[in-house]
């Protein structure tokens, strides 16, 4: 009888053990919010609402980060106009039109896209990029948005590829046979039927994409001026003096003190926000791929 | 579905036009027009990449070329085919290219963005390889439609074309990637290169140091993520599916995955250098929680690889849940664990920003505690990248990316190695 106690003792304290090491993962998110935070809290008082301001001057004690994040969403907005169409053509591509052989040559290729460290892009912007754009654009520096942009678009296309691939490779074989049968082409099929019906799937992968986008530092931080400003005009992609969120942490950490590196926490936490909500949303619609395929 | 791919259709096209057969004059000018316009498009985007310029006349010919093969296709299908309305396409794009061809000379070499107050211009080479990579892909895909008969597989064959040439636009930046490293990274391969610390800031010497911290990094990170994965995999996947904490974990570990690793670079500086400075400890501790996440899932997937039906006679047999974890579940998902776990270190191994604040240093000893800073080969690079041009480091430089790249793909193989040789089949 005892020792049925202790056995079914021991099997409690085993499962408990196993729930805490679960639910560190929630304890770890609730420490970088709250340590972010405390972190970044004398910034947000401090300036207030100016913290979103375009103003970034130690002298006059003025630190908003309006520009870091201007710069972070252009920079994303042209590398998604890159990678969106490539990456969503190279999903078809590798799903519906190659064949086995070549998708199986072609998807480890692609997914090594995605394994080269963010900081060989940046050495490979800073060395053949910026010096290409400087001959090609006729620029003062070939460091500018366009860079960025450039170099975001190719790291965040493998994400959308594989995402997008597997979303319809999730597509019913039936929907695909159904629609071929009713004699629409293939191209057909694939316009008509499994990019409509594997749409959540790939936004799940483009919102990913983004996200990645906005949270890579080294290699982006390699090919602005990393100044911050708002260039003029503000569409300027050509601009040298420039930063985004991330690269100006980068650069600004180590020669930062007091309430400037407070406002640097609190651009972290701008960014962590924006990060969190953006996965989020992504898986609730990768569930709802799921869902879909499960019931129907 | 009968898969097709752009060459072996091509290759089709030009097989039954050289069957005598087959070879209505219709066909021979399609197929021609096609591989012009596609030696046209490449031609456009080498001479993008590679910033060269073949200079007016050749451009003028070969836009000629294609102006009058487009000619004929456009008497084909207006008069032969009496497709009026979708000739209109044809018809605009025989124009702009004969007007192209016409205007060439009259572009100036350099178009100035100073009246939009950007400092940059379009040089002409840059205009006119754009224009031949547009020409020549509309080019293929308008060429299709006659080929055809104006059916819907013209537009599947137009469409394909595009995403093919979309596919090359993909794989380009890789190849330009891998091959310059290689090319450029070999060459700084020395056995002092592997066996001395850095030396005038790069220039000389090697990266003994990096290599080994970047061992040692990847080791505390495994360790710490390993444990912690497979134990968050084991209670997700063995003792609750369901439920709102369940729920609530599921959410932490998809956000803690899109976490950029900046934050957790600025975490690891306000939380465990204060304790531990920067050192070791501080680095694993950020990297750890970094790769937690790739761990759970890929422990999450191999465990849920392993049938009920095993399970269920492991407790026939009077086995407790624990005992039924660890002799019959955790065995045959070792290998898919370690797969995803290496594959997630994989990716560690190449990440700067986390480390930069927490455990990384220039000029390191070989650490003797957990406590000690350490050299790693990302780090290293971000150094070297930065003195490009104040110091004779590119050699060095190019040969840490190699190393560097090899070191992920070496993971990366390893990776695929284990899974392939220790698959359990059920």
């Amino acid at each position: 009888m005892r020792m049925l106690l202790s056995r079914k003792l021991k099997e409690a304290v085993i499962k408990n053990i196993f729930f805490i090491a679960a639910a560190f993962s929630v304890f770890i998110i609730f420490f970088i919010f709250y340590y972010l935070f405390q972190q970044a809290f004398p910034a947000f008082q401090n300036q207030g609402f100016a913290i979103f301001g375009t103003t970034w001057n130690s002298d006059t004690g003025h630190y908003g980060i309006g520009a870091a994040i201007y710069g972070s969403i252009i920079v994303t907005v042209g590398a998604m106009i890159i990678a969106i169409p490539l990456g969503l053509a190279g999903a078809i591509f590798l799903s519906e039109l190659a064949p086995p052989y070549l998708r199986t040559l072609l998807k480890p290729i692609i997914e090594l896209l995605a394994g080269i460290p963010s900081i060989v892009f940046g050495f490979i912007g800073i060395i053949l990029l910026v010096g290409y754009l400087h001959l090609t654009f006729d620029m003062l520096s070939g460091y500018s948005y366009l860079a960025g942009s450039l170099i975001l678009g190719v790291m965040a296309i493998p994400i959308i590829v594989s995402m997008s691939d597997d979303a319809m490779k999730a597509v019913p074989r039936d929907l695909k046979e159904a629609s071929l049968a009713v004699g629409a082409t293939q191209w057909q099929t694939i316009k008509k039927v499994i990019i409509p019906t594997s749409i959540s799937g790939i936004s799940a992968g483009v919102i990913m994409g983004i996200g990645r986008a906005i949270g890579e530092t080294m290699a982006v931080s390699l090919v602005l001026g990393n100044i911050m400003k708002i260039p003029i005009p503000p569409w300027n992609i050509f601009e040298s003096k420039v930063t985004t969120v991330t690269s100006f942490i980068v650069t600004e950490m180590g020669e930062s003190s007091g309430i400037q590196t407070k406002a640097l926490f609190a651009s972290a936490v701008i960014l962590f926000v924006i990060v969190a909500v953006m996965s989020i949303v992504s898986n609730i619609l990768k569930e709802h791929v799921q869902k879909k395929f499960k019931g129907g | 579905m009968k898969r097709k791919t752009l060459v072996g259709s091509l290759l089709k096209i030009i097989k039954n036009t050289f069957r005598r057969e087959n070879a209505t004059p219709k066909k021979i000018l399609c197929t021609v027009t096609i591989l012009v316009s596609s030696l046209i498009s490449l031609l456009g985007f080498f001479s993008t990449v590679f910033s060269f310029y073949i200079g007016d006349e050749p451009v003028r010919i070969l836009l000629g070329i294609v102006a009058v093969l487009f000619s004929f296709l456009l008497y084909y299908s207006l008069v032969k085919a009496k497709k009026t309305k979708e000739s209109i396409g044809l018809l605009v794009f025989t124009v702009f290219v004969f007007f192209l061809a016409y205007a060439l000379p009259m572009i100036p070499p350099k178009y100035g963005l100073e009246q939009f107050q950007m400092n940059a211009s379009l040089l002409k080479f840059m205009i006119v390889s754009v224009a031949l990579v547009i020409v020549g892909v509309l080019g293929a895909s308008f060429t299709m439609k006659p080929l055809y008969n104006f059916t819907s597989r013209a537009n599947q064959a137009s469409a394909y074309f595009i995403l093919t040439f979309a596919l090359l636009l993909i794989l380009y930046p890789l190849a330009i990637i891998i091959v310059n490293i290689s090319i450029n990274g070999i060459g700084g391969f020395s056995i002092d290169f592997f066996t001395k610390d850095v030396i005038k800031h790069g220039a000389e010497g090697g990266v003994n140091h990096a290599i080994i911290g970047t061992f040692i990094i990847i080791f505390g990170t495994g360790a710490i993520a390993l444990t912690l994965g497979v134990a968050s995999a084991v209670y997700l996947i063995e003792y609750a599916k369901t439920g709102p904490i369940v729920r609530i974990i599921r959410i932490a570990i998809d956000i803690l995955q899109g976490i950029p690793s900046i934050v957790f670079g600025l975490f690891g500086l306000a939380v465990f250098v204060p304790i531990f400075g920067i050192s070791i400890l501080s680095g694993i501790l950020v990297m750890g929680f970094m790769t937690l996440p790739i761990v759970i899932r890929a422990s999450e997937e191999a465990l849920l690889c392993v049938p009920k039906s095993v399970r269920e006679g492991s407790y026939a047999l009077g086995a407790t849940k624990w005992q039924t974890i660890r002799r019959v579940v955790l065995p045959p998902a070792l290998p898919g664990i370690i797969t995803g776990a290496v594959l997630g270190l994989g990716r560690a191994a190449g990440e700067t920003a986390p480390l930069m604040f927490t455990a990384a240093i220039f000029y390191s000893k070989i650490p003797v505690s957990i406590f000690d800073p350490v050299q790693t080969l990302s780090y290293h690079l971000l150094q070297l990248t930065r003195w490009i041009g104040a110091y004779p480091v590119d050699q060095n430089a190019w040969a840490t990316a190699l190393l560097l790249i090899g070191f992920v793909l070496g993971m990366n193989a390893i990776a695929i190695i284990i899974r392939e040789k220790f698959r359990v089949e059920f």
